[in-house]
Parts: C-alpha cells; structure tokens; sequence
C-alpha cells in the first residue's frame, strides 16, 4: 500500500507541483489548503508525512508545526517544511514562541525554501519516509 | 473588547509596512495575528469583451503581492505573531467580506477610498459600503499631511466624537479595552448650532452643562478602566469641528460611532462617518452599531 502524504498549502499552483511529484514517486497525495483544515486532515488521515507551507491563511504553518511537535498523539508525525518564509525567520519565531509558552520545539530537519525542482522534492520525500 | 486578530487591507500603493509597523503597539493590548489582504481588481486583469482573466498577469500581480506579504511576514513572525496572507482576484468589498468570514478578525484596516466622487455617488465609497456590510471596527488609515508622514503610534492620543448613539457608545467600551495602548483620550461633542438658535445665553449654558456632564461621566469610566481622559464641548457642524478638535488637541485618531441611520442616508447625503473617512487628515477609527448575519447579506 502507497505511503499518504500530505501537502497544506494555500496555493493551489504548489498544490498541484506537489501532488504530481508525489504521484509520479508512488505516493498517494493528500491535499490541504489551509492550517486549521491541515490539523483536521492530520487528525483525520494519519498521513506518514506532512508537506507543510508557513504563510497560510486560518492558521500559519509555524503555528502547526509547533502544535504537530508539542502534541503526544501528532509528535511521530514527520514533516518537510516547504515555503518561502527564509529558515532564519522560522527559526526566530519559533524562539519567541518557545519564550512565550516554555516549550521549545526541535528544529525541522528538512526546511526546503520555495521554488525546488521536482527531483529535489522527491529526493527529501525518499529520505524523510522512503 | 479586544484587538487579538487585525485583518490589513493594502494595494500597496496605499498601505506600506509602515502603516502596519505603527500597528504594532497594539501587541501590547492584545494583538496576536496579522492577517494580509490584497485584492487584485478585475478591470486590472480581465481581458476585452469579458472573455475571462489575462493569466499570466494575474500570475505576475499575484506573485508581486506574494513577495512583499512573504517579506512583511518574516518580520512578523520573528516578533512571536501569527500571520496569514490571501491574494484574490475580485471586487474589493466581497473579497474583504470573505476574509472577515474566514478569519473573523477584531478590526479591519484599510487606506483611504480610491473613488472618485462621481462613482462614490453611484456605488458608495468603499469605507460606507464596508460599514454597511460588516460590524467589525474599520480603521481607515492615512499617511497624515502631505509629507507622507505614518502616524507613530496611532491609538496614543485619540479623540472620540459621541453623539450618544449605541455605536458611539460602543466605539468608547472599544477604547476603554486599549488601556496598554491609549494614553489619553478626548472625549467630544458636537452640539448642533440649530439646536441653539433663538436659545438666550441661559437655555445655551444649560445644554452645555449637560452635555458636560453626560461628557464627564465618560471621562469617569475611562479613567476607572485606566485612561486618561478630557471632555470637550463643541457647537456648530460635526465634520468641521471633530476636524478642527483633532487639530487642537493633536488627537492621533479620530473615533467615531457609525450609525445604521448614517450608511442607509450615505448616498444621498453626505454622513459624518463618511466625511471624516474620506477628508479628514487623521486616521479614523469607525464603530459599527452591532448588527448580525449582515456580512452574508448581498448588497
């Protein structure tokens, strides 16, 4: 059975980039538009990994990303972050959060920054859960 | 009532990162997110004779407006806010009507109307039909005087126009929940010259001193909530003398109630609200009177 990978994120153009990529390697695609329907849809489905933007509207993917690192039951859930939000922006406000609420969250250990080639998608998608 | 999600309105030419920078001191109320709006007008994209959208310039603006909330955003979020963004192709009014359904923020900020007089004659202007559509707070923001100048703090020093309405009313228990933020407030009435007229200098004392006193009562209440206030009496035209108060007491805003009465006459005759957000230098901050289910509504 193909592996479920979830993409979240608000442009349908990345969407479809995404979602054909992850076709053309075997997986089976999963689409959200936006971070409260990315958590529903990872509550929901149980996907083996996220593909998660930052600048979304109803909810940012910082926000999710910290929320799928602090929760128990999302915690195993693996994520490629893939966005234009530059690495060190992300980085600083996850410090500020983590000042804020006492909790700091490990740092995405793939944080692809947009626009990538598909072969370089793929690649991260194969390293991340095969 | 609290400001925790602000939705920002921009075309770029008329709201910079400046305007929301000077937005910033609401964080220290209650403001935890930031949601970016650009709306792409159809005439600027659709192609002749109504044959759909020009694409690949809808791709173009699209990508522009992308770049800049992308770059706002990272400033944004390295302060601890949460920021979200949509670009859209439409008409301004529904397309800010549909954000508000989706992001249900506390306040909408959004530059002055680009209408001539003409179409704001047949159409509205777009602050009016906002009003009229939505009972969330509308902030029209203005680089003050010619000089481009972005006011630095804009909810320091406000002054408040009551006409006693519900909505004015309402737009000082808005305040009243910015104590972090307000330094001190004015607190104003405009006492109609009309109401004067053939009065003797006794009956016109009288009126004074109750609208002071009402005035004052207000002053009270904002000072038990931790603001500093005044209470100002003015008589004659509202429009020229909340102008002209502003002026005098170097209000950073201008705050004002905005009645069902006031949107419904907007079109044929001009209403407060309607003039101080178009004309008036000062940034203006307008209360809606509750109303519900109205942002479904068609116009």
């Amino acid at each position: 059975m193909s592996k479920k990978v979830l993409v979240v994120d608000d442009d349908p153009d990345v969407r479809s980039f995404v979602v054909t990529v992850l076709e053309e390697n075997g997986y089976d695609p999963l689409v959200a538009k936006d971070g409260v329907e990315g958590l529903q849809m990872i509550q929901a489905e149980s996907p083996d990994l996220v593909i998660l933007d930052v600048l979304m509207p109803r909810g940012s993917g910082i926000r999710l990303y910290r929320k799928l690192q602090t929760d128990k039951a999302l915690k195993a859930v693996p994520v490629i972050m893939f966005t234009g939000i530059a690495l060190k922006s992300f980085l600083r406000s996850q410090k500020v959060l983590a000042e804020f609420q006492g909790e700091k969250v490990p740092e995405p250990d793939i944080y692809l920054e947009k626009p990538v080639e598909p072969e370089e998608l793929a690649e991260a998608i194969e390293k991340k859960i095969g | 009532m609290e400001i925790k999600k602000l939705l920002f309105v921009t075309k770029f030419e008329d709201l910079c990162f400046d305007a929301m920078n000077s937005l910033l001191s609401l964080t220290r109320a209650s403001l935890e997110h930031v949601v970016f709006l650009n709306v792409i007008e159809r005439d600027k994209v659709a192609m002749h004779r109504g044959e759909g959208y020009l694409t690949d310039e809808v791709v173009k603006l699209k990508e522009i407006a992308n770049i800049r909330f992308i770059d706002w955003a990272e400033t944004l979020f390295e302060m601890g806010l949460e920021v979200g963004a949509y670009m859209e192709v439409g008409s301004l009014i529904p397309q800010i009507i549909k954000a508000i359904d989706q992001e249900k923020p506390d306040l909408i900020v959004i530059g002055r109307s680009h209408k001539g007089p003409l179409e704001q004659l047949y159409s509205r202007s777009d602050v009016v039909e906002l009003m009229r559509r939505s009972s969330i707070p509308v902030l029209v923001f203005k680089h003050m005087a010619e000089d481009n100048i972005v006011p630095e703090s804009p909810f320091k020093t406000p002054l408040l126009a009551t006409n006693w309405s519900a909505a004015s009313l309402k737009a000082a228990e808005y305040l009243k929940g910015m104590k972090n933020v307000v330094e001190k407030v004015h607190l104003m009435h405009v006492t109609n010259e009309k109401k004067l007229k053939g009065s003797s200098s006794h009956a016109v004392q009288k009126i004074r001193k109750e609208e002071r006193k009402k005035l004052d009562e207000l002053c009270q209440e904002f000072e038990s909530s931790g603001i500093d206030a005044r209470a100002h009496i003015y008589i004659g035209d509202p429009d020229k003398e909340i102008e002209k108060a502003a002026r005098e007491y170097q209000a950073s805003i201008v705050v004002l109630g905005s009645s069902e009465k006031a949107s419904i006459m907007d079109r044929w005759a001009a209403s407060v609200t309607k003039t101080i957000a178009d004309k008036s230098i000062f940034p203006c901050l307008l209360v809606p009177h509750d109303k519900k289910g109205l942002s479904d509504q068609q116009p």
